[in-house]
């Protein structure tokens, strides 16, 4: 298993070059460049400072230059400085990434705690009503828009309980009751969206394996509905249930740009848009590698989970 | 004297042509209240668009600042916006936006990954192994982000969001023809044909193709729906269509979350229109699955 950990990670090598090279590309062949969009920002400079600063910058120079030197910073891990704040990536990610971190597990542990159990009731409760509501919450999930249910949810709680999220980011650690209040709401919405995808699967494939012979030998050895529920069939059915759960946590990780700017939460999918917008080539080029590396990783927990949930899966 | 019955031999099951497969679909959604459902929200989705002009009771773009945030009424059944349109108008005209780019999208996202796909799949070796990585790097990015990093490359408009979301369809397209494709391989015909000389094209168009449409209609129709979510989310952000144009996107967060509190007609509405195409999609794919998709077979 180890080795095929490694060679897996190997593999991931030249995917995770493409990518950067794709990203880098974009960046490069976008109209203006971060220059400009700091000067609008500041008013008029000269041509002459623009040049110069960007030779501090190594934006002067030619483009596989400049590519191999934002390599050589990944790869020692010090991605540099953003060009729009001048602030060092590493100080700009660790703000965001705890952010994004907390968003993403707790709108998991919300949407997983709905989606289980309501889709294993409708899977055990096959064409009843409790199934039915279950569906019909499932399909709306996918359907609504998180923009819209986040507005929906930030204007009518203040309507209807004349309450809003307070304002400015609070850290867990700092004042823990302030933050939990700011996340709750956006994890609930995220939550919600992603629990419809986990509960179709989950159901589905809860159905499938009811129907497999090991569960009824379990209950005719008169083993407990829970007992086969959720031992003999829960765990052999979850195995493409963790292939949507692993997508969803890539996704999430990513930084969920619109809940973030709906909830006023400055997270990773935030930093991200706002330096494409400025055109803050290092910040992008970071973030996406980052976020490019955390979905590899993942997609090989992934894959690792199914040879535990299922003791038949060997890899060599 | 005993009569000797001749048992036919199994043979494998013959690909469903394509009036098999419309039949197919006429029976689910005969005997599934939600596929005939689905079947009816988008036949009205596409009447809306195609019919925009002779629905919409006014003007999408006259502006009538004298019955400005004008509550929903029998005049506006969905009041009127900041300027005074019509919101009802702009929800009629959005259709078009919407179902334009969620066809062109998805059409041109799931034409390149069926190519991609049929390619990998097909010939395999070296250049399955070159594109594979290509768009496993692709999906690496996600997807958003990649729009909107094309987007802004291409500059913000309609036509450049649909060619962003395209871009980013293509990867999961690509995998999933491909394995449907290595599947279909297998079967006994396919080494018939290659065994009697057929060109690489014939096999391809005649024998494997068939086997890979179902899955490509499935997954297109749920991208559909994803499609217009994402132009939305684009147009939300700014960075897909345009100002004045009646996009539900746009509406929302232009408007829609600027007077939320004193008009919430303004979000309410795009929003239910959004919701209710994406859930229309989201069931027909649910629907043409039931229909299509052999492991389900004898299941309803």
């Amino acid at each position: 298993m180890y080795k095929y950990a490694i060679r897996r990670l190997l593999l991931a090598v030249p995917v995770l070059l493409l990518s950067s090279l794709i990203v880098f590309g974009l960046m490069r062949v976008m109209p203006g460049d971060a220059l400009t969009a700091l000067m609008a920002e500041s008013g008029n400079v000269g041509e002459r400072e623009l040049q110069k600063l960007r030779g501090e910058l190594g934006l002067d120079r030619p483009y596989h230059e400049q590519y191999l030197i934002w390599l050589w910073q990944m790869v020692r891990f010090d991605p540099g400085y953003s060009i729009f704040t001048n602030e060092p990536i590493a100080v700009a990610l660790k703000k965001a990434v705890p952010v994004t971190v907390e968003l993403a597990v707790l709108a998991m542990i919300l949407g997983l705690a709905i989606a289980i159990p309501m889709g294993v009731l409708s899977a055990t409760r096959q064409d009843t009503t409790s199934d039915y509501i279950g569906r019909v919450v499932a399909v709306s999930g996918l359907s609504l828009p998180d923009f819209w249910l986040g507005t929906l949810v930030i204007t009518f709680a203040a309507i209807w309980f004349r309450w809003i999220p307070p304002l400015g980011y609070a850290s867990l650690w700092d004042s823990p009751w302030t933050n939990l209040q700011q996340f709750l709401l956006p994890a609930a919405v995220l939550g919600y969206r992603l629990s419809a995808a986990t509960m179709r699967m989950t159901r589905s494939t809860v159905l499938e394996v009811l129907r497999e012979d090991y569960v009824r030998t379990a209950w005719a050895k008169g083993l407990g509905g829970r007992m086969v529920v959720y031992k003999h069939a829960l765990k052999n059915a979850l195995i493409p249930v963790v292939t949507i759960v692993g997508g969803q946590l890539g996704t999430l990780l990513a930084g969920t740009v619109i809940v973030e700017t709906i909830f006023a939460l400055p997270g990773m999918g935030r930093l991200t848009v706002e330096a494409i917008l400025f055109r803050d080539y290092p910040v992008v080029q970071t973030n996406v590698m980052l976020v490019a590396g955390t979905l590899v990783t993942l997609n090989l927990l992934v894959d690792l989970t199914y040879a535990w949930l299922d003791p038949r899966i060997h890899y060599r | 004297m005993a009569t000797v019955t001749v048992r036919p031999l199994p043979i494998e099951e013959p690909v469903l042509a394509t009036s098999g497969r419309l039949a197919e679909l006429w029976t689910v959604i005969r005997r599934k209240p939600l596929g005939a459902a689905s079947a009816v929200l988008i036949a009205a989705i596409v009447v809306t668009a195609i019919f925009a002009d002779v629905l919409a009771p006014y003007d999408p773009l006259e502006a009538r600042p004298e019955i400005r945030l004008a509550r929903p009424s029998a005049d506006h059944p969905f009041g009127t916006d900041d300027i005074g349109r019509d919101v009802l108008s702009r929800v009629i005209h959005g259709a078009r936006i919407s179902l334009w780019v969620g066809l062109l999208a998805v059409g041109i996202g799931t034409i390149a990954g069926m190519v991609i796909g049929l390619v990998c799949g097909y010939w395999e070796g070296r250049i399955d192994l070159m594109l594979q990585r290509l768009m496993d790097a692709l999906m690496a990015i996600p997807g958003l982000v990649l729009a909107l990093a094309i987007v802004s490359v291409l500059r913000p408009n309609t036509t450049n969001a649909m060619v962003a979301i395209a871009i980013v369809i293509i990867p999961g397209n690509a995998r999933i023809v491909r394995g449907a494709v290595l599947s279909a391989k297998q079967n006994r015909y396919v080494e018939a044909a290659q065994a009697m000389g057929c060109r690489h094209l014939r096999i391809l168009a005649r024998h494997i193709l068939p086997n890979v449409t179902a899955p490509i209609l499935i997954i297109a129709s749920i991208w559909l729906g994803n499609a217009i979510l994402i132009e939305a989310s684009l147009s939300f952000l700014g960075l897909g269509t345009q100002p004045p144009t009646p996009s539900w996107g746009l509406m929302l967060s232009s408007t829609g979350r600027a007077f939320m509190e004193q008009a919430p007609w303004l979000a309410i509405f795009p929003g239910l229109a959004i919701s209710l195409a994406v859930l229309g999609f989201n069931l027909f794919g649910d629907t043409l699955r039931d229909a299509w998709d052999p492991r389900l077979r004898g299941s309803r």
